[in-house]
């Protein structure tokens, strides 16, 4: 799944590059639960919160403060949620709000467009994304098209909600990155919240969106813990929908990705770090519509890029990320070809050592970002 | 008085009256509706065949009594949901024939500014006008499901042919409006063909007003308004006095595809 490279006409010269500095707003401190990583205590954040409160909040909040919202999906009111992001609503707001329903995606997807279409305002969770495939019909003809085929008559605020991507082990089936398939669509707004404030501001604006709007999460993420800053935790913290965010500002090669594959991004970055390679990590948060405008700016200053994601590579995101590059005048300041990396092109296999084979590793992104700086492979 | 014809019943214990009022009024009314429906519906055919009219147009010849008949109990504030074969539905939910004709040749000036064409127009409570064979059975069941929600005393008649009473999803919609009691009245309205097939091909049970299995149905005569209108009364009540969804089958004819 990687491009091969020409060489760079402008190899990176030493006597220019210093060690990046990182000023506290752009530091991102983290604990991630697996490592067991050290958290650095900063006074400008007020606390730590995971992924799954960072959902659950948000949708607490939201329901609460618009009788017309409610969420529906399989396991979410009694059981808590099957990966508990939606813990307590149920037992807080009961059987109105918080509605476990059949295993039937195409019906309660339908059913929860149609309610939308009425004027309510529905999240709809899909236990993961995978089977949303069920429902996508409703998705796509019954949601994202209607508004543009009723000439604006009928609207269609829903959220569509649940994880995306790979899990652990949870094989062909249950793995695959949806970011691709829905981006791809007119009459659709497509997010995918990587830390606990992309999850809480992300989130809340697509509730209060009056489009319909996917929101790619990943289980994986659910369990990791992020300082948030005190605007994250007011109740009209929103983010809007739309926009990238550099969560590393860099000048020499920009890492393009969403979700979970942020996160390697960012740990590849403070690895290339040590030996002078500044990494720019943009966070893209929102798949539709693209930002562009962030992706362009981004290029233009560090003249090389890699995008990151887990979609298989053909008509991925980064096939698009190329695509809109070099329609930009951003083609004319690639010092090097983009490279995209992306699950590799199979279906997920089950054993550990193939998945993660199969998908980006942060060693990989460190020797693509070395490669495309046409540094000595180590 | 007029007598209606017998229905037959499924789960019921008793069904829609036999005789029913008529006013010459009403009479009048029901007939220049059919008429208009049927009109339009004619001109349209000749549209299509001049070009005039591209892609599909289903046409609703034959079945006027259905929604003539419904409509004459329903208000305005019970929403209603069908699939393509919508033009009819569309007239008798207060869309001029000019609007729908404007639309069907895709004038700005059409109900859906030209960008929806035959399948997709609409209006205060009629959600279309819906492309996807079976697809707007679970939508019909959430506007239900709204309707619920708020605490309007309303019901959605969510409509499908006899070609999508054979979809999974209008049984996991008549499992859910079951379960959640909905103020829904389902109707399958039987015009023999799926497509282009025969109903005999296609289904295992052709007796649509059963097929709803736990959900009470009513099979209905729909080529008489009158009968057509007696059913929808039942129908509305049973929903309105909290007893959950109801089947009705309109068994019809249509002159077209």
């Amino acid at each position: 799944y990687l491009i091969p490279l020409s060489n760079s006409q402008y190899p990176v010269n030493q006597t220019t590059m210093h060690r990046p500095s990182l000023s506290a707003c752009q530091l991102i401190l983290r604990s991630f639960g697996r490592s067991g990583g050290n958290i650095v205590a900063s006074r400008r954040f007020a606390s730590s919160m995971n992924v799954r409160d960072a959902l659950n909040s948000a949708m607490k909040e939201e329901i609460e403060r618009d009788p017309n919202v409610f969420l529906m999906g399989e396991e979410v009111a009694q059981y808590d949620g099957a990966y508990k992001v939606s813990k307590g609503l149920w037992k807080l707001m009961g059987d109105k709000r918080v509605i476990d329903t059949p295993i039937t995606e195409m019906g309660f997807t339908g059913l929860a467009v149609g309610a939308a279409m009425a004027g309510l305002r529905p999240i709809c969770e899909f236990m993961t994304f995978n089977f949303s495939m069920q429902a996508i019909d409703h998705v796509i003809n019954s949601a994202a098209k209607t508004y543009y085929m009723s000439a604006g008559d009928v609207k269609v605020p829903i959220v569509f909600r649940g994880p995306n991507g790979a899990a652990a082990g949870v094989g062909a089936q249950h793995s695959q990155d949806f970011a691709s398939w829905y981006s791809h669509c007119p009459g659709l707004k497509v997010v995918s919240p990587w830390n606990s404030e992309d999850a809480r501001g992300l989130l809340k604006a697509a509730i209060r969106d009056n489009d319909p709007v996917v929101c790619l999460e990943n289980e994986m993420m659910y369990g990791v813990s992020f300082e948030v800053s005190p605007e994250c935790e007011s109740k009209d913290f929103l983010i809007p929908i739309g926009k990238a965010k550099i969560e590393i500002p860099g000048n020499h090669i920009s890492l393009i990705s969403y979700g979970k594959f942020v996160g390697l991004c960012v740990e590849a970055a403070a690895e290339l770090a040590k030996e002078g390679i500044q990494c720019e990590v943009l966070n893209l948060r929102t798949l539709r519509p693209l930002d562009e405008e962030s992706i362009v700016k981004s290029v233009m200053k560090t003249h090389h890029v890699v995008t990151v994601e887990s979609c298989w590579p053909q008509c991925g995101m980064g096939a698009e990320i190329a695509a809109r590059i070099m329609e930009s005048q951003a083609f004319d300041y690639l010092d090097a070809p983009l490279t995209r990396m992306t699950g590799a092109d199979v279906p997920m296999p089950y054993a550990q050592a193939l998945e993660a084979a199969a998908l980006p590793q942060v060693a990989d992104i460190v020797r693509v970002v070395r490669r495309t700086l046409n540094r000595a492979a180590k | 008085m007029l007598s209606t014809r017998p229905y037959k019943l499924h789960k019921l214990e008793s069904g829609p009256a036999s005789e029913a009022q008529v006013t010459s009024d009403e009479a009048r009314k029901y007939y220049r509706d059919m008429a208009t429906v049927r009109r339009m519906e004619t001109a349209a055919g000749n549209l299509y065949k001049e070009k005039a009219i591209r892609g599909f147009c289903h046409l609703y010849s034959g079945q006027e009594a259905c929604c003539v008949g419904m409509e004459a109990v329903l208000d305005r504030n019970d929403p209603v949901i069908t699939a393509y074969r919508a033009h009819g539905w569309t007239y008798t939910r207060g869309v001029p024939v000019k609007a729908v004709l404007s639309e069907l040749t895709g004038r700005a000036s059409g109900c859906a500014k030209g960008k929806g064409g035959s399948m997709h127009m609409y209006n205060h409570n009629f959600y279309g006008g819906n492309g996807i064979v079976g697809a707007q059975v679970p939508l019909g069941a959430g506007i239900a499901f709204a309707q619920k929600y708020r605490e309007d005393k309303r019901v959605c008649v969510t409509l499908y042919g006899d070609g999508a009473a054979n979809q999974g999803q209008v049984f996991e919609a008549f499992n859910m409006a079951k379960l959640w009691d909905l103020p829904c009245i389902f109707v399958c309205e039987n015009n023999k063909y799926g497509m282009g097939t025969a109903v005999e091909r296609a289904a295992a049970s052709t007796a649509y007003y059963t097929r709803g299995d736990y959900i009470p149905g009513l099979w209905v005569d729909a080529m008489d308004v009158i009968t057509v209108r007696e059913a929808t009364r039942f129908a509305k009540d049973w929903c309105l006095s909290g007893k959950g969804p109801i089947l009705l089958e309109m068994e019809t004819y249509r002159f077209s595809y």
